[in-house]
């Protein structure tokens, strides 16, 4: 039954190709520095399980903000459980990238085939940081208010540009609602869009070129 | 890496790739593990730390020390070391070199090999710039802590290090009796502010404190610190104080708690420095709490300092005014003693007041009652005024601030006679220092403080005028204009207010009521005490409205009556009607109270065996005698001199507390001289004790 069903499916998706293209593929024996790729996906998971959940709650508006997140620590169900997971998985995940990233620079693994992989991470990092930047002011308490105040000042200072940088990122001279819509929007739609493309990239071509192999002290050079 | 290493690096990754796992479920289960093991550390982070959430976000709030997520504390710290115009290199430029050359590291380091060590170019330049992230992230989580956690020092040193250490550093030199209150207030010299709109009457003090002994902020901290709050210290009597100290145990508000001898856990210097941190630097309120309730805002001494530093500090009978029957002229004394009384009436006596009087009494015109009264004042010569030794109880330096102030205030005017009028009219609702308390008339609600500079910007002198005058019957505040049947003039009122104004230049005290003034358990004699006494007499004795006493008043009307009038009022005079101020309880007491006044005895009290000489005495000798003992006057030293002496003995009457001028003073319903103790009134127990004990018959137990 269970086989007919699935020759059935197959003969419909190919899915037993990409079954075999994807999880029966050989790959080199390698340590365990090589899972910190695949626990920072794992946190993109989570960050994005609960990220939505935070949403059906959360409302961007300086008037609400902070009591919606106070709704959502103190009144619902678990609330406190899938806040505490976005908050920590947000700290985890600028851990795991950073590792990860050195795990990359050490063993060499950005070389030939893998430089577009690389790229992806570096940019990928870079979202991960803005990830960091807008989600902190949401919760509007003074933490955020301030730490961001201060943030986005800094952005306000490279000459010529500044000005209009902090314009930008602020919504106006002032943090306002303006910031915190803006912010809003950024964190829960443009970053996860670019997140997920890249990501998407990323474990297409790590699947493509196969994990890399630990490098060994003699190499053999032609130089 | 050319074409050749390329497509061998290809045939090495094929062989490995041949030799290794399949990823399903080899590498996807070391994956499986890391990820779940990942969430349980999340959850528990969750569960035992919780996501933070600070106060509300707030705008104007300038205080708060903004700190980014942790992640970005290292560009926090690496901003330091950019001043100025450099911050641009420091968080733009260097990030951005590094993010680029990240960028592009596959195109920098093309070389085949892949070992750590064989590509010490790249390896090492990373590992510098990791560990400079992990040193700057360091240094920032160190040097400032998070705003969440404060430390509970020392709020006194820390109110000095942030107000005055940028000028002044760590210590300030001062003069022997300099008004320090008044320099910090006003900020009397070039550069400095005056203080006055940032810190309350009550921190200035205690900075004032602290700049005069240092030591005695810590001595504070270490011994009283867990117990007291410096600011209800400091506007305590010096007296309580220095017995609280020297006593031990035995001061009777510590004697039901575990503190240690005092006279023995602190050495005689640490105790002067403690006294001197909290009662030395403010002479002004030396003189309110120790001297006011004599001699007004202000005293003449045509002395010198040094004689009016004696005459303070070895106390006595210092005031001893001759009778002047035969120095002047029948004439005289009339011009005189209508002067006193009114001094607007005559004011071509002020000539002859100058000549005769100003030596003893400066610019302040004595009190007196009535033409008559002035003029047996004059002729006999006043009964002398005690005082206590007060060497004994104040340090040198408050002894230098109390000269120094009562110099400055020698400068009388109509200001003192509007204290006077108002420690006698307003005081015992609205406190000596305009204050507030708790509302005696109305159970839970308190008086706010009228002394505020907030509550004297918003009030024109009219409004202030008609307030008094007319009352504020909604808070319990009965009309005191005589056009409204009240008993002050509208010059009185004038004066009231003028003194009120007064406060202006100087709050006096900023205290929130319910800090400043403990809760008062209205007893109905006090209701009555605070309610009824202005029109009624404090011993039912009628004045603007009936008599209590008389038989006609107690025989032609029902309780329910008395009730009703007391509750609704009655519209044609000036009884307002209570019912909204008090409850049908407390009118219910009252009604009580009156029926009793027709009765000889009152028995307001618990009639257990008081002893006198183990209750009564004790409070005697720890609040009365160092002014009334053998200095004249009322003796309360043992049990003979507290029944008969006294210019008005006897004061205590046996089985009446209500009729014991006594118990009229320790209430302050006695409005002839003011409340007793001056300054700190005894406490709710030692007065019911005191009260008991004459009622049960002052036996000498």
């Amino acid at each position: 039954m269970a086989t007919r069903f699935s020759n059935w499916l197959d003969a419909r998706t190919g899915w037993r190709n990409v079954w075999d293209g994807i999880f029966l593929r050989k790959v080199p024996k390698v340590n365990w520095l090589y899972t910190l790729g695949s626990a920072s996906l794992f946190i993109v998971v989570n960050q994005v399980v609960t990220g939505i959940l935070l949403t059906i709650y959360y409302v961007p508006t300086p008037d609400h903000a902070y009591d919606s997140v106070q709704y959502i620590t103190t009144q619902v169900a678990l609330g406190w459980l899938i806040r505490g997971l976005h908050h920590w998985g947000a700290s985890a995940m600028v851990v795991l990238v950073f590792l990860h990233m050195l795990r990359v620079i050490f063993l060499g693994s950005y070389k030939f085939p893998r430089e577009v992989t690389w790229f992806s991470g570096v940019v990928l990092f870079l979202v991960v940081i803005g990830f960091g930047f807008t989600g902190y002011l949401l919760p509007w308490d003074e933490k955020a208010y301030w730490a961001t105040t201060v943030g986005t000042q800094i952005a306000g200072t490279p000459p010529l540009i500044g000005d209009l940088a902090l314009r930008i990122l602020r919504g106006g001279e002032e943090l306002t609602a303006m910031t915190l819509a803006r912010f809003f929007g950024i964190h829960i739609w443009v970053l996860p869009a670019i997140l997920l493309g890249l990501v998407g990239l990323h474990v297409y071509l790590v699947i493509k070129h196969g994990i890399s192999t630990t490098p060994k002290r003699e190499e053999n050079s032609h130089e | 890496m050319n074409e050749k290493e390329q497509k061998e690096y290809l045939q090495e990754y094929k062989k490995e790739k041949e030799k290794g796992v399949p990823f399903f479920p080899d590498i996807l289960f070391k994956d499986a593990v890391v990820s779940l093991l990942l969430f349980v550390i999340l959850v528990a982070l969750a569960y035992f730390l919780g996501a933070p959430l600070e106060e509300r976000a707030n705008p104007a709030n300038t205080d708060y020390t903004p700190r980014p997520e942790w992640y970005f504390l290292f560009l926090f710290q690496l901003l330091k070391y950019f001043p100025g115009k450099l911050e641009v290199l420091g968080v733009v430029v260097l990030p951005s070199i590094v993010l680029l050359l990240l960028f592009i590291l596959p195109l920098i380091d093309r070389s085949p090999r892949r070992h750590f060590l064989n590509r010490l170019s790249v390896t090492i330049p990373t590992t510098i710039i990791v560990a400079g992230i992990v040193v700057l992230t360091y240094l920032s989580a160190r040097e400032a802590p998070p705003p969440s956690v404060t430390e509970k020092g020392d709020p006194i040193a820390s109110l000095y290090a942030e107000n005055c250490s940028a000028c002044h550093g760590t210590s300030i030199e001062v003069k022997p009796g300099a008004n320090l209150h008044n320099i910090i207030a006003e900020g009397n010299h070039d550069g400095m502010p005056a203080w006055s709109a940032d810190l309350t009457s009550d921190e200035i003090d205690a900075l004032a404190g602290f700049i005069t002994s240092p030591g005695g902020s810590q001595l504070f901290n270490q011994n009283c610190g867990s117990c007291h709050v410096v600011e209800e210290l400091v506007e305590g009597s010096p007296m309580d104080l220095k017995q609280a100290l020297e006593n031990g145990v035995s001061f009777l508000p510590h004697a039901s708690v575990q503190i240690p001898d005092w006279n023995t856990a602190l050495s005689l210097e640490n105790r002067t420095t403690l006294l001197n941190f909290l009662v030395a630097p403010d002479g002004q309120r030396l003189f309110a709490t120790n001297c006011s309730t004599c001699h007004g805002s202000s005293l003449a001494f045509a002395g010198s300092d040094k004689e009016l530093r004696q005459v303070i500090s070895q106390g006595g009978k210092h005031l001893d005014m001759p009778g002047w029957k035969e120095q002047v002229t029948p004439e005289q004394l009339d011009q005189l003693s209508s002067y006193i009384v009114d001094p607007g009436s005559a004011p071509q006596t002020q000539a002859l007041f100058q000549e005769l009087c100003s030596s003893c009494h400066g610019e302040q015109i004595p009190q007196a009652d009535s033409i008559e009264s002035a003029r047996q004042i004059i002729e006999s010569g006043g009964p002398h005024r005690t005082m206590p030794v007060w060497g004994n109880f104040l340090t040198t330096e408050q002894l230098d601030a109390l000269v120094s102030f009562t110099r400055q205030s020698m400068e009388g005017n109509s200001v003192a006679v509007g204290q006077t009028l108002f420690s006698q009219h307003c005081a015992a609702c609205h406190g000596a220092l305009g204050e507030g308390g708790p509302n005696p008339t109305k159970a839970g609600d308190i008086i706010a403080p009228i002394s505020s500079a907030e509550y004297l910007k918003t009030r024109d002198d009219i409004t202030l005028m008609s307030i008094i005058s007319q009352g504020q019957p909604n808070f319990g505040m009965s009309p005191f204009g005589t056009s409204n049947g009240g008993p002050l003039k509208d010059d009185d009122i004038e004066t009231i207010v003028g003194f009120i104004r007064s406060w202006e230049t100087k709050p006096p005290v900023e205290l929130p009521p319910e800090v400043a003034v403990p809760v008062l358990n209205e007893k109905p004699i006090q209701l009555y005490a605070f309610v009824c006494a202005q029109c009624h007499g404090v011993a039912g004795e009628g004045g603007v409205g009936p008599e209590f006493q008389s038989v006609d008043f107690q025989s032609q009307r029902t309780d329910q009556e008395i009730f009703d009038s007391i509750n609704i009022g009655h519209g044609s005079t000036a009884m307002i009607g209570w019912g909204d101020i008090l409850s049908a309880d407390q009118i219910a007491q009252l009604v009580a109270l009156i029926r009793s006044f027709k009765q000889t005895t009152v028995s307001s009290g618990s009639p257990d065996n008081v002893s006198f000489s183990k209750g009564v005495l004790p409070i005697f000798e720890a609040h009365c005698t160092s002014c009334h003992g053998s200095l004249g006057g009322w003796d309360g030293s043992n049990y003979a001199s507290v029944m008969e002496s006294g210019n008005n003995s006897p004061v205590i009457i046996a089985g009446d507390p209500q009729a014991s001028l006594l118990v009229q003073k320790l209430f302050g319903i006695q409005t002839t001289g003011g409340s007793m103790p001056p300054g700190t009134p005894l406490t709710q127990e030692e007065i019911d004790l005191i009260v008991s004990w004459i009622a049960a018959g002052a036996a000498d137990n």
